[in-house]
């Protein structure tokens, strides 16, 4: 599985290139009632940054993101993930390139409310059946401030606490991509800043690939790259400056 | 709000089909059953009427002693001459009707099972109730007609030779026609037909008959000469004969049937019962889940302005349809069934007679209230949470109705239950009642039980699920982890779906453990009283022996004693109806070990005409000690005073029955000249397997029918018909476990459509199909374990109970652990097959509809 996935790409481009989308459509419906949710985007995400999209309701931000991280499929174009043409896998090897090179942090947490927090954090290297690094645990955990409340349930932390376990849990394998959907979009402004320090935090120190969706100009000023889209398609890619800009920005896309 | 139901029915079709399976069941075996006896009711009425064409009245003997075999004695055949002078007879004629066994020309028996065989006389064709519908009727002594199915059955024709087997030896005949018993098939029964005298030397009923049939002159109505005929014997009969016109005699016939199926229809329905019992848990459950998943639905309707009483509407309404549903697919695979069970029915030889499915309106109608009945009743509390949801819970995440601090009350419901249950089991017991209020009471009991711990089980859910998911936790770690943390999560969902599947295992484990307890007791008598080696009983140990073959046994070499023994059923004067057996007192003792309370083996050896052996039993009921005498109405009739000389200890297994006599006593008085079984004693020195070849060689021509068994023949033969009795309630009670398999898939299935979002994640996070589908079957699986140890211990404690009573009878209570483990695997098994459907769904999940679910 692991050489599937492990191609001579590096050579392409000279800053490395850990996503990228070419010529992506996804077309929902036939006829009459045909919805073009994505119109062609070219995209590449480098290694170790921090990019948002963003865009208005029905712009294609979450079907870009459902696209790039194999949860939907492109009805045209090619995904490529760390040098893989992620178009052509089947569910069985989509599953072990999640396992190897995703994490996904959810608006709703998605937490198990059977398991510990620490449990939660370990869901994926224990769902892969692989030994978790206790010093990496340890650190991770430590690092978004949960080291006391491993022990607890879900429904024994507040939301943002909730929010960081699934940070956590995201980083636990150290994934080549770490994608979030509206991180932030369930949580209040003080668990916010905290979760997006922490995932700003995880590209500064640990080289950390993220791919986050957010419609909040605050969340969306974190990263190192602002995308945009409207209609389907891609309208702007720069480096994000204030908060206040990018809702200038959002104004000439509305 | 009435379009809003049916298109949540139609919307979540298929788990309103899988909820209707859980009453489909038992609702099939009801309209089933009934179809099934009107059926063959109908075709016994249309029997007994055509048989009966051409006679206007007839004349048996009454019925002193109800036997256990239903036959009637016979009577004198000097009764004939007294009818046939009455005024308005134009022809009267005796016939004889018994039973016999029909063997072919190698002595092998034809039929098979329980189904009984007949020797017939041939009547004036004017009476002959046999129509003949191929060769000719028999001439000669050596000629017999058969009846078309029976000849069929045993592959003979017109031509052939065939043996017949009365009280005395084999007679060889040659079948010369094929007969008709009113144009229908008899079911399994054969009939062999012969001339009168021949029927009479046959069966022992020399100068007798079974049955006098008159034709009356016309002009004269059957109940005239009813009238007549009674008149003329009055004097002669001393009322131990019956007369009654032919109409009245097909009636009576027909509901000696129809009583003795009776036992068939109330167990048949039985089962239905606990089928329907078992999907009432099923229908709770789905409703309770479902109220408890549309929670934000019924806000919704709240802030529109529904009122509560529409709420429980749309719910009530929604088992309605579904009970109507359920009960219009359930008498249709009634039909189905109603074949399949004469089929089942057949395969153990009591076949029943062939016609087209009688459906009788009453059918439908109990099938339909039955069916829409469970289902509503089953729905009714979740029907009335659902009114309880607040208009808020449409906005909120999560509204969990139902209350918490109700731990106390369900306990204290479910101690009254046990209390009330246990107490009603136990009345039974220790008064001693018997018969179907005995059952009737033991059944409630046993339900008020059960429900008891299905309302406390929530509770032993947690601790049970934990360990039974251990093991699991063991071999599959994460998917084991997550399974065993998912059955404890909604504990009374587990419960109830779990307690479900308990009734049938402790049914089962009943069943299994009380009949191996009866083996095991049947074996220790065997081994500790029998001191004969050989038995010498029927085919299949059901029909009784000629007396001349014991006495011809015994003079075989080798073989010191031969003791036959024969039973009857006789009424005791202060003791009711009571089973009696006959012992030749000379050679008893020599094969038999008998415990005494009173008096010892002497007695029974020395035991003479006009005495009698009594039971401990007996001697209390009747109020009655040695030396006392002792009124005993037998079937023939008469009622002798017999002295009672010794009272036996109880802990044979009530071997000899409640009363021993000597075998003279038993023909003079009581009329029985066939032994049931006879035991032989060999000489010592001598080779038990040589001396029972001999055995069987020298009997085997004089009389075939009699099998000579060995210990472990006997003791095997014995178990033979105890197995096969439980195989038959083995199958009915598979309806009941296949309803509580449907309660687990749709229960799974539900479970997974909530965690539709949880399961999205895991597999997001990189979870395999494979792993989704393990943690389903895992879950499955601790839910069938625990409804199997459930279902094991309580069937313990039931076996228990009931061999309580039992044990001063000799019965010892035995438990087959390897069965009961097998029992334990074979449901964990059905687990994963239960889980094979909602595993599927689970690992279909579309991981991004189930992420972005809301």
């Amino acid at each position: 599985m692991e050489s599937t996935l492990e191609s001579p790409s590096e050579s392409e481009a000279p800053e490395t290139s850990i996503v990228k989308a070419s010529g992506v459509e996804r077309i929902y419906g036939e006829g009459q009632a045909e919805v073009r949710a994505l119109d062609g985007v070219d995209v590449t995400f480098e290694k170790g940054r921090y990019t948002s999209i963003m865009g208005p309701s029905g712009s294609g931000k979450s079907t870009l993101m459902h696209i790039l991280a194999g949860l939907d499929k492109p009805t045209a174009g090619t995904i490529e993930v760390d040098g893989t043409d992620i178009t052509r896998l089947d569910d069985g090897e989509l599953t072990q390139l999640r396992r190897d090179k995703l994490g996904f942090v959810f608006q709703f947490f998605n937490l198990l409310p059977v398991l510990t927090a620490e449990e939660n954090i370990l869901l994926p290297l224990s769902i892969a059946r692989r030994k978790p690094d206790q010093a990496w645990v340890d650190e991770v955990i430590e690092r978004v401030g949960l080291t006391d409340r491993r022990s607890h349930r879900p429904s024994e932390l507040s939301g943002g606490q909730q929010q960081r376990v699934a940070v956590a849990r995201a980083l636990v394998t150290k994934p080549a991509v770490l994608f979030a959907d509206e991180p932030t979009g369930n949580l209040d402004s003080k668990s916010s800043e905290d979760v997006l320090q922490l995932l700003r935090g995880s590209v500064d120190e640990y080289g950390q690939t993220v791919i986050m969706v957010t419609h909040e100009p605050d969340a969306a000023a974190h990263g190192d790259r602002l995308i945009a889209l409207r209609d389907g398609k891609l309208v702007h890619d720069a480096p994000p400056v204030s908060a206040d800009a990018v809702i200038e920005l959002l104004k000439t896309l509305a | 709000m009435l379009s809003l139901t049916f298109k949540n029915l139609w919307a979540r079709k298929w788990r309103s089909l899988m909820t209707a399976l859980a009453v489909v069941f038992g609702i099939a075996l009801v309209a089933g059953t009934y179809m099934l006896t009107d059926t063959t009711n109908g075709a016994f009425d249309d029997i007994f009427t055509k048989s009966n064409e051409g006679v206007d009245v007839t004349i048996t003997s009454k019925v002193k002693v109800e036997q256990q075999d239903g036959a009637t004695p016979a009577f004198s055949n000097r009764y004939l001459q007294t009818v046939k002078g009455v005024d308005g007879v134009k022809i009267a004629a005796g016939s004889i009707f018994s039973q016999g066994a029909i063997l072919d020309s190698e002595g092998d028996s034809t039929g098979g099972g329980f189904a009984p065989q007949f020797i017939a006389s041939k009547l004036p064709e004017e009476l002959e109730s046999l129509d003949l519908v191929g060769g000719a009727e028999p001439e000669t002594a050596k000629e017999v007609s058969l009846d078309e199915a029976a000849a069929e059955r045993a592959d003979l024709k017109i031509g052939d030779r065939l043996q017949l087997v009365g009280t005395g030896r084999a007679t060889p005949f040659r079948v010369v026609g094929l007969t008709q018993l009113g144009g229908a098939s008899f079911g399994g029964t054969s009939i062999a037909q012969v001339l009168l005298p021949v029927a009479q030397e046959l069966t022992g009923k020399q100068d007798e008959f079974d049955q006098i049939s008159v034709q009356a002159e016309s002009g004269v109505s059957p109940e005239e000469l009813k009238t007549k005929v009674i008149e003329a014997l009055a004097s002669a009969a001393r009322g131990d004969l019956r007369v009654e016109t032919g109409a009245e005699n097909a009636q009576r016939n027909s509901d000696d049937i129809r009583d003795s199926l009776s036992f068939l229809n109330i167990a048949l329905l039985a089962f239905a019962g606990i089928s329907l019992f078992v999907g009432s848990f099923v229908i709770f459950n789905v409703f309770s889940i479902t109220v408890a998943q549309r929670t934000r639905e019924f806000g919704m309707l709240r802030t529109l302005g529904a009122n509560r009483r529409q709420i429980l509407a749309t719910v009530l309404i929604e088992g309605f349809l579904i009970g109507l549903f359920a009960s219009i697919i359930g008498i249709l695979v009634g039909l189905g069934l109603a074949k399949g069970l004469s089929a089942i029915l057949s395969a153990v030889g009591a076949d029943l007679p062939s016609k087209a499915l009688v459906i009788a309106p009453r059918t439908i109608v109990v099938s339909l209230v039955i069916g829409i009945g469970v289902t509503l009743v089953s729905s009714l509390i979740p029907a009335l949470r659902s009114t309880r949801v607040p208009p808020i819970a449409a906005l909120s995440e999560n509204v969990v109705i139902g209350g918490k601090n109700r731990i106390w009350l369900r306990s204290v419901i479910a101690a009254v239950l046990t209390v009330a249950g246990l107490g009603l089991i136990a009345s039974v017991l220790i008064s001693g009642t018997e018969g179907g209020d005995a059952a009737l009471q033991m059944g409630g009991g046993a339900i008020a039980v059960v429900v008891a711990i299905s309302i406390f089980s929530p509770q032993l859910v947690r601790p049970m699920a934990s360990a039974i998911g251990a093991p699991l936790q063991k071999i599959g770690g994460l998917t084991g982890r997550l399974a065993r943390e998912n059955s404890q999560r909604n504990p009374s969902r587990t419960a109830v779906t779990a307690a479900a599947l308990m009734i049938g295992l402790a049914l089962i484990s009943f069943v299994t453990i009380f009949a191996s307890g009866i083996n095991s007791s049947v074996t220790k008598v065997i081994d500790q009283d029998l001191k004969g080696e050989l038995t010498l009983q029927g085919p299949g140990g059901f029909t009784p022996i000629p007396i001349k073959a014991v006495t011809e046994a015994g003079k075989i070499e080798g073989v010191q004693d031969a003791s036959g023994i024969s039973f009857s059923q006789v009424k005791v004067d202060g003791g009711g109806s009571k089973s009696m057996s006959s012992v030749q007192p000379d050679t008893i003792s020599q094969v038999l070990n008998l415990e005494f309370e009173q008096g010892s083996t002497d007695d029974l050896s020395g035991l003479e005409d006009g005495q009698v052996i009594i039971s401990e039993g007996l001697a209390s009921q009747a109020g009655v000690g040695v030396g006392d005498n002792l009124g005993v109405l037998g079937q023939t009739g008469r009622k002798p005073e017999l002295t009672v000389t010794a009272i036996m200890a109880s802990g044979n297994l009530d071997l000899l029955g409640d009363l021993v006599i000597t075998q003279n006593e038993m023909i003079r008085s009581f009329g029985v000249d066939t032994a049931f079984f006879a035991l032989l004693k060999t000489e010592s020195g001598e080779d038990v397997d040589t001396v029972q070849k001999r055995v069987e060689d020298d009997l085997d021509k004089s009389f075939p029918t009699v099998d000579v068994l060995n210990q472990d023949e006997l003791k095997q033969s014995q178990q033979e018909q105890i197995n096969g009795l439980l195989a038959l309630i083995y199958v009915l009670l598979a309806l009941a476990i296949v309803v509580s398999l449907v309660g687990i898939v749709v229960t799974l299935i539900l479970s997974i459509y909530e965690r539709t979002r949880e399961l999205g994640m895991l597999r997001a996070v990189g979870m395999s199909r494979r792993q989704v589908k393990r943690m389903v079957r895992y879950e499955a699986v601790i839910t069938a374990v625990l409804g199997a140890i459930a279902g094991l211990i309580l069937g313990i404690i039931f076996a228990f109970l009931l061999g309580i009573p039992l044990e001063s009878e000799g019965f010892v209570l035995s438990y087959p652990i390897p069965t009961l483990i097998l029992i334990l695997v074979l449901t964990a098994v059905a687990g994963v097959l239960a889980a094979i459907y909602p595993a599927r769904k689970a690992a279909k999940l579309d991981v991004l509809e189930a992420v972005s679910y809301e």
